[in-house]
């Protein structure tokens, strides 16, 4: 089955972790990961498997296409906020 | 260090500050080392509790269906697709390679258990990286003064030890006012070895002695009936029984850097209540009125004050006023036995016959200072000498091993309750016999007895100030200065030598001063 490369890929995606990096450099790798997730799922054909790595094991759980596109888009939104506050406070400090 | 800008201040401050910066520096560097490695845990236990999170939400969906299709890793790298079955029935590890079947339902309950061991981990990491980023912060500061030790300065005043001595510390005192005054001087106390350095020159004391010694001729003469007893704290307890016309003064002074058993004399002194009379001047001539034998134990209650006002040496001057027809047995621990005088009066008549009849022997010349009673009144127990506790008592408790029936275990029991006063005139006759044997073993055990032995039982120099005369009207018979050292046994027939030494060697300097 062709799915299997892109259920590879979908397994490094990070769903439930946007609020771990508390770090702006940690921030600015998951934001980038998250946006490289998005594009590959966006860009598979329509009858591509996809699969989702469950956290701190080796086994892929078949997943939605469209879910799991918009599942990552969300968390992309997430992170993105998160970074835009970090980076209002930072600016800030600079003001004062 | 390098920031003090002025010079004459700059010696003043290097040897007072501690905290150099660089110590400062390694300090904060410490400390944050620590902050760093509490958030490396805190990370890796939210990474934990993260795993948990996931297991527990991958565990409360895994029963919603029946099979689910997942790729089976084949190895390392290797996958394989396949579908999970039974999805409600998990292997949970236990630990030490145990694991424990269940549904996920009681998969989930054991995460959440374990989560909360997590959590609570994670809030004792976060209390100390709080901690220690406050001290951080501390540090800062502190690091920040010693960076600008020019703007602080240490102010300080070195109190002077004169200013303690002084008798301001006067207080009518009573007897249960006690632990105040003994409070005061302990304080007191403490201070002086700190002024050991600042002691007056030599002259100055011999001085100060004179003077003092003046003052208590002065004073002695107008009162002629008192006895003045002039005792180190510890041997306070002076049992004066029968000398009511002797008049006897022997003074001690403690020189707190001489003495070498400051530490106990301290305890001691602050369980006396004699004390007082020191604290506020140095000598009582108050001459006690003789009243029902109550309470009133007041003679140590200084009205002639001398005052030490003048004086910084920081001296103790005991003063006990001898009580002719009252006796004071202090125990040592806060205890005061009191004596009709019926009953001493019993005793001495008694005394009296036993020293007359049995053997006339002068011992009394031989008594010259508290050690040398102990030396005289001692008890023979299994054919060895044992001091007493007290004179007044026959033997001391612990050692009494014969069983005797005798008058001196009915005075024994006479002094702790100080009921059974009349008894003690009926059986003053009968017992005289067993009087006499004791009294010769005394006497004995006075010849047998080394005279040699390291001075312990006075911390100070003994100043005699009437050495006791032989002329005693009741020869053989309880001695005017009858100190009781309640706690060292084996001290007490050793002192006496050193003692009167002591004493000699006091004395010729004093006069040696004088011309």
């Amino acid at each position: 089955m062709p799915g299997r490369g892109t259920g590879r890929e979908d397994g490094t995606e990070p769903a439930t972790s946007p609020k771990l990096p508390l770090n702006k450099e940690e921030l600015n790798s998951k934001i980038k990961e998250q946006k490289v997730v998005v594009d590959e799922l966006s860009n598979l054909k329509k009858n591509r498997k996809v699969y989702k790595q469950q956290p701190n094991s080796n086994i892929f759980f078949l997943a939605d296409r469209t879910e799991m596109l918009s599942e990552s888009k969300n968390t992309l939104d997430e992170l993105k906020k998160i970074h835009q506050e970090i980076e209002n406070t930072e600016k800030n400090k600079i003001k004062k | 260090m390098e920031a003090q800008p002025r010079p004459s201040l700059a010696a003043a401050a290097s040897s007072t500050q501690p905290l150099r910066s660089e110590h400062v520096a390694r300090l904060r560097e410490e400390q944050e080392k620590v902050v760093t490695g509490c958030q490396e845990k805190i990370q890796h236990w939210m990474k934990v509790e993260h795993d948990y999170e996931a297991l527990q939400e991958r565990l409360s969906t895994l029963p919603d269906k029946l099979s689910y299709d997942i790729m089976v890793p084949f190895g390392p790298l290797a996958f394989m697709p396949g579908q999970l079955v039974n999805t409600n029935e998990v292997t949970v590890l236990l630990g030490d390679n145990w694991f424990c079947k269940c549904s996920a339902k009681q998969a989930v309950g054991l995460v959440e258990h374990r989560k909360k061991h997590v959590r609570k981990a994670l809030d004792d990491l976060k209390k100390v990286m709080k901690n220690f980023e406050s001290r951080v912060e501390f540090t800062e500061d502190l690091k920040r003064m010693s960076d600008a030790a020019g703007d602080i300065v240490d102010i300080r005043e070195d109190i002077k030890n004169d200013i303690e001595v002084k008798g301001k510390h006067r207080t009518a005192h009573r007897p249960h006012s006690r632990p105040k005054t003994s409070d005061v001087f302990e304080a007191e106390f403490v201070d002086d070895p700190k002024s050991k350095g600042s002691f007056l020159s030599e002259k100055e004391l011999w001085d100060r002695l004179d003077e003092l010694e003046r003052q208590e001729d002065l004073l002695g003469e107008l009162n002629k009936k008192s006895d003045t007893v002039f005792v180190n704290g510890d041997d306070i307890s002076s049992s004066e029984e029968e000398k009511e016309d002797q008049k006897t003064a022997v003074t001690v002074k403690h020189r707190v850097a001489d003495s070498p058993t400051q530490g106990s004399f301290q305890k001691d002194i602050t369980d006396s209540k004699l004390l007082n009379g020191h604290m506020n001047g140095s000598s009582s001539y108050s001459d006690d009125d003789d009243g029902s034998g109550g309470d009133d134990d007041d003679d140590d209650d200084d009205d002639g004050g001398l005052g030490v006002g003048d004086n910084c040496v920081p001296t103790i001057y005991f003063s006990h006023t001898v009580e002719p027809k009252r006796v004071r047995i202090n125990t040592g621990k806060n205890t005061t036995l009191k004596f009709s005088e019926k009953k001493e009066e019993a005793k001495r008549k008694r005394r009296n016959s036993n020293g007359n009849s049995s053997h006339s022997i002068p011992e009394l010349p031989n008594i010259r200072t508290p050690a040398d009673v102990y030396r005289v009144f001692v008890d023979v127990v299994n054919g060895e000498y044992v001091p007493r506790k007290s004179i007044l008592k026959s033997r001391s408790r612990e050692n009494s091993v014969c069983s005797d029936t005798s008058e001196s275990s009915a005075a024994e029991l006479e002094d702790r309750r100080g009921a059974m006063r009349s008894l003690s005139q009926d059986e003053a006759a009968c017992p005289d016999a067993s009087e006499g044997i004791l009294e010769e073993q005394e006497n004995q055990q006075k010849k047998l007895l080394p005279l040699s032995g390291k001075l312990e039982a006075f911390s100070g120099t003994v100043i005699e100030k009437e050495l006791l005369s032989p002329v005693i009207p009741h020869p053989g018979t309880v001695h005017p200065v009858l100190p009781t050292i309640p706690e060292r046994k084996e001290v007490l027939s050793e002192v006496s030598e050193e003692t009167t030494k002591r004493i000699s060697k006091f004395k010729a300097a004093r006069l040696q001063q004088r011309n």
